[in-house]
């Protein structure tokens, strides 16, 4: 009788705490990170009697998560890579918000300055045409500058992301180092502490949407999470902290470093492979200073190529002059990585300077000069595609020349060199009189009166610094037809010194600047009609700048000269760079291409990602009509649990009654 | 597979989103007509709309460029015009200055009228653009490039045009020197006129013409001297070669009959006499439409002249007005021409830009019919998709097991 009511009573213990079970699913259907939990129930051993082993009933042994390690591992990694490429994908839809494409992009603006001049050309005379050239010019200047400075908030964006990102990984670091703790208190109790444990998984869960951890479990039940390739981050119940710090180069810039104690580690961004601070960091290392270097390349470029033509011509001053320069462009930037040698006063005590020599020749990378294997030699690398040379003092490369001051660096020490990286932020418009823009050619010329020839002068402007106004006036003078190719003319500049050029003409080439044939004079004449035999052309100064349209029509060449990012040749030629257009063309669909590509991966990573997620939780999530069946499964068990009690009641009842009598 | 109530509901609701976010982004590009809103949308696409673009920026500044050049061509034409109707009454009062009636005092009348006529020619050869500038002033000139100084009108610009645009070339200023300085001198070929007596110095006493050209080939470009020797009617001609010094040709001198060498023929009319001499140089590109005028009214003012000097004189001078009216009007038909080529290259350009616009549009614009497809297709997916969500989440057990 006994026998039955314990029976009973343990079957409605242990029903009642399924269902305690049931109903705790049923609660936490909903919580995040939450592992479905159900009671295992084995037999009593049964009681050895004459009749042989008698049923015991049911015992609870615990309560168990449904859970696996693998799916949940899986989960939290490929989390860890969604959240990377989303950031990533968020980042550049800002950036490419930078670059836009038609009227608003700079692009546009470029062909609205040099377009500009066009009205120029049509109207020499009139000063509202060069005062819309000024107004075009601070526009373009304004674009770029924009640009630099948009490019600068993001840069800010990112530092300050990145320290609320350290503060959020921190906090769940002392979390999962604390709930370590506890779950070594209780590992003794031989059951699993199952909320302690989820806990734990949701944090590192969280934890890897920020950067990604690799976790390794130890005996006692704590959890070792580390970062960046097996950089400890939390062990056993401590945690070390993530500060950000300022990059070694440049102190805008931010880094990760792990500190232990006073020590402070830096984080290199290629070891952390997933969470959203790997994708700021990689962002801002790759793409923000791409599209710096890229806009700032486009600025210098273009920058000191309108100088350049603007110091070809003359301008309205009285007496006309070179013109002075539309556009400020910045000045490379050298950064000393700041573990340098330093005086006393803290100063560098050593240094590297760098200077533009051909803009035209800049590519849109940064460099890193550092010390070569032998003393006194060193080695400057393309960062862009990784290209290693060996330079010295003096050395020209890419555009750009390499000095060292005050003194020559030493071993170990190295330097970042931005030839471009700061020229967008830093293009203005100096010139602030329309009076200077110089829209007049320095040099004009005159067919003969007698001329038997059909020759006219389509134009002449002066190209280069070869130009000097000492060669003038020449006097041009067509010879016979060149014995090499009959269709084509001899011709002979006589200088004013008495010396004499010989060319040969050929329809649509210019006179006057072909340094290969020995006639370097600075200036390109090109002829319509032809000329014949015999007539004379007169090379002499302009008399009249206020009229003569000739270097605005220069100007208008730019827009057609592939002048941006010249290669220069293994043979010492300059390869073909791209238009100022084209240019920006380009640089609009790379980054295009960039958001393009981390918008499907970003898509592709988050489908990964829920189904892992979907896979852990088909394991561990709780399904509510599954549970509405438990319910009634362990109701109804509960309810003939009752049943036994009560047929024991009746049994004993039955048995007084008896007894009573 | 068990499923997670949770996260079907998470899936279901990120399911939502994502089709409503395809909606609005395809709502977004049909508001908008443009399938490329940034780069991301299409690398390359907007990279085919930018270089478009710019052909388009490009045109519309040649497009003002053209209407600069086309505005000083037709101020030009006029200017011309009105130049050439101009000399065409100077050579008229020329005409009727050759009328042997007229008195010293009736030439002094046609001179006056002459000197008006050349004030007029002066202000049209200095007539500004509108913009500052002159119409004839060549590469350039700070002030009207004709200056009326001691010894006649000059240009002082720089010869030559100057020309705008970069996809073409478009003139903005007519040459003021080859249009009014750069006549062909005498026929075109040589120039003829008379010398002082050898013997008297007085002015001769017959008058030769333009003459013409007989036989291009023979033409030597060089300085000829025609003598007349002996009374009439037993004169004889001299024909010398000053460039190189030897006889030419002779014989016996009739006036009015053609003396013919080296490809050229001239007529001496008049009454020549012993010692008289004719000069033939070659044409240069020099004749001044000023100082044909200038000259002419010199010589009307002149006094007491004879009957050969005034021939000569009106031969003369209506040989030059014919040369620089010949060549005013060929300026004109240039600069006609130079209208007509601007009218050619709008046109190309217009053809330019409509095809850089289709471009562009074929780059970046929406093909509305496959978007209205595409998003009715999405419509119907979002329909039903939360039609389907309503339907399956009100499906549980809890719903069938009451008490």
């Amino acid at each position: 009788m006994s026998g039955l009511l314990s029976l009973g009573s343990r079957a409605m213990f242990a029903n009642q705490t399924a269902l305690q079970t049931v109903s705790q699913n049923i609660s936490n259907a909903n919580t995040a990170g939450y592992s479905r939990q159900s009671a295992v129930l084995t037999t009593a051993p049964g009681q050895y009697t004459g009749a042989g082993f008698m049923g015991r009933g049911v015992d609870v042994r615990t309560i168990e998560r449904s859970h696996n390690e693998f799916l949940t591992r899986e989960a939290f990694t490929s989390k860890s890579a969604a959240s990377a490429d989303t950031t990533r994908a968020e980042q550049l839809t800002r950036l490419e918000k930078i670059f836009p494409p038609g009227n608003d992009g700079l692009g546009h603006a470029a062909s609205q300055f040099l377009n500009s001049l066009m009205d120029v050309a049509s109207r020499p005379t009139d000063p509202s045409a060069r005062q819309v050239v000024l107004g075009q010019a601070s526009q373009l200047a304004a674009n770029f500058a924009g640009v630099g400075a948009r490019l600068a908030d993001l840069q800010a964006g990112i530092a300050s992301d990145m320290q609320a990102e350290v503060a959020v990984v921190n906090q769940l670091a002392q979390q999962i180092a604390s709930v370590n703790d506890k779950i070594s208190k209780v590992q003794g109790s031989g059951h699993t502490p199952n909320d302690l444990l989820d806990q734990r998984d949701q944090l590192v869960s969280k934890l890897s949407e920020h950067i990604a951890v690799t976790t390794l479990p130890a005996d006692d039940g704590t959890l070792g999470v580390f970062i960046g390739g097996g950089q400890r981050l939390v062990l056993g119940s401590s945690a070390a902290t993530l500060t950000v710090a300022a990059d070694n180069y440049d102190p805008q810039r931010a880094v990760l470093a792990l500190s232990e104690g006073k020590l402070k580690r830096p984080l290199d961004e290629n070891v952390l492979t997933g969470g959203s601070m790997s994708a700021l960091l990689q962002f801002q290392n790759k793409d923000l200073q791409d599209a710096r270097n890229m806009v700032g390349q486009l600025a210098a470029a273009l920058g000191t190529r309108v100088n350049a033509q603007n110091a070809l011509g003359l301008d309205l001053s009285n007496p006309p002059g070179a013109g002075a320069p539309l556009f400020n462009v910045a000045a490379p930037r050298v950064l000393p990585a700041s573990s340098n040698q330093r005086n006393p006063d803290g100063s560098f005590t050593n240094g590297v300077q760098a200077t533009i020599v051909d803009a035209s020749q800049l590519l849109a990378s940064s460099y890193r000069l550092s010390t070569g294997a032998a003393p006194g030699t060193y080695q400057l690398t393309r960062l862009s595609d990784g290209l290693v040379r060996t330079v010295a003092s003096g050395s020209t490369v890419d555009g750009f020349k390499i000095g060292f001051s005050p003194a020559p660096p030493v071993a170990g020490e190295s330097y970042v060199i931005e030839p471009v990286g700061a020229a967008a932020a830093g293009m203005r418009r100096v010139l602030d009189n329309p009076v200077g823009i110089a829209a007049a050619s320095p040099v004009t010329a005159v067919a003969a009166t007698n001329n038997a020839g059909t020759a006219t002068v389509d134009s002449i402007y002066a190209v280069n610094g070869s130009f000097s106004a000492a060669n003038l006036p020449i006097a041009l003078a067509f010879g016979g037809p060149d014995p090499a190719n009959p269709a084509n003319l001899t011709y002979t500049l006589t200088l004013p010194s008495g010396a004499t050029l010989n060319g040969v003409w050929a329809a649509g080439k210019p006179i006057g600047n072909q340094p290969a044939a020995g006639i370097n004079l600075g200036f390109e004449l090109r002829l319509n009609g032809v000329p014949r035999t015999g007539d004379t052309l007169a090379i002499a100064a302009t008399r009249f700048p206020n009229a003569n349209n000739g270097n605005a029509k220069a100007f208008l060449n730019i827009q057609a000269e592939a002048f941006v990012g010249q290669r220069l040749q293994p043979d010492g030629s300059l390869g073909a760079g791209t238009t100022v257009n084209d240019a920006y063309a380009g640089d609009v669909s790379e980054i295009g291409a960039r958001v393009q590509g981390a918008n499907y991966l970003s898509g592709t990573s988050t489908r990964v990602a829920a189904d892992a997620e979907a896979g852990r939780s088909s394991q561990a999530g709780v399904n509510l009509d599954e549970e509405a069946s438990r319910l009634i499964q362990y109701q109804q068990a509960y309810q003939a649990s009752a049943k036994v009690l009560q047929t024991a009641q009746t049994l004993f009842d039955e048995l007084l009654r008896i007894a009573a009598r | 597979m068990r499923i997670a109530t949770a996260n079907l509901y998470d899936a279901s609701i990120a399911n939502l989103q994502n089709r409503q976010t395809a909606l609005q982004t395809q709502q977004q590009q049909l508001t908008s007509g443009k399938r490329v809103a940034s780069a991301g949308d299409d690398p390359i696409g907007a990279a085919r709309a930018e270089r478009a673009q710019t052909v388009i920026d490009r045109v519309d500044a040649n497009q003002r460029a053209i209407e600069a050049s086309r505005n000083s061509m037709t101020l030009a034409e006029s200017a011309l015009g009105d130049a050439g109707q101009l000399l065409q009454q100077a050579r008229e009062t020329m005409v009727a200055a050759g009328n042997a009636t007229y008195t010293d005092a009736e030439r002094l009348g046609l001179a006056g009228k002459l000197q008006g006529i050349r004030d007029q020619l002066l202000s049209i050869a200095n007539r500004p653009d509108g913009s500052g500038g002159y119409l004839f002033a060549g590469q350039g000139s700070n002030n009207p490039p004709f200056l009326d100084q001691v010894g006649g009108v000059s240009f002082v610009g720089t010869p030559g045009t100057i020309q705008t645009g970069s996809l073409g070339n478009f003139q903005l200023t007519v040459d003021g020197r080859a249009t009014w300085e750069q006549a062909r001198s005498g026929n075109g070929f040589f120039v003829t006129d008379a010398g002082a007596n050898s013997v008297t110095g007085a002015p001769a006493q017959g008058w030769i013409d333009p003459g013409s050209v007989t036989n291009p080939a023979q033409l030597t470009g060089q300085n000829y001297r025609i003598g007349i020797a002996g009374t009439a009617p037993a004169q004889t001609y001299s024909v010398t070669n000053t460039t190189t010094g030897a006889a030419v040709t002779g014989g016996a001198f009739k006036a009015g009959q053609s003396i013919q060498f080296d490809g050229m023929a001239v007529t001496i009319n008049g009454a020549p006499v012993n010692g008289d001499n004719f000069s033939i140089a070659p044409a240069t590109n020099s004749l001044k439409a000023f100082d044909v005028l200038d000259k002419a009214i010199s010589e009307l003012k002149v006094p007491l002249r004879s009957g050969n000097q005034i021939a000569q004189s009106n031969s003369n001078r209506l040989r030059d007005l014919d040369a620089v009216l010949g060549n005013m009007q060929s300026a004109r038909s240039q600069v006609g021409e130079k209208l007509g080529s601007l009218d050619g290259t709008e046109n190309r350009l217009s053809g330019l830009k409509l095809y850089s616009k289709q471009e562009k549009s074929a780059a970046e614009d929406i093909d509305m019919v496959q978007a209205i497809s595409n998003f009715q297709n999405q419509q119907t997916g979002y329909e039903t998709a939360l039609k389907t969500y309503a339907m399956v989440q009100r499906m549980s057990l809890f719903q069938f097991i009451n008490g």
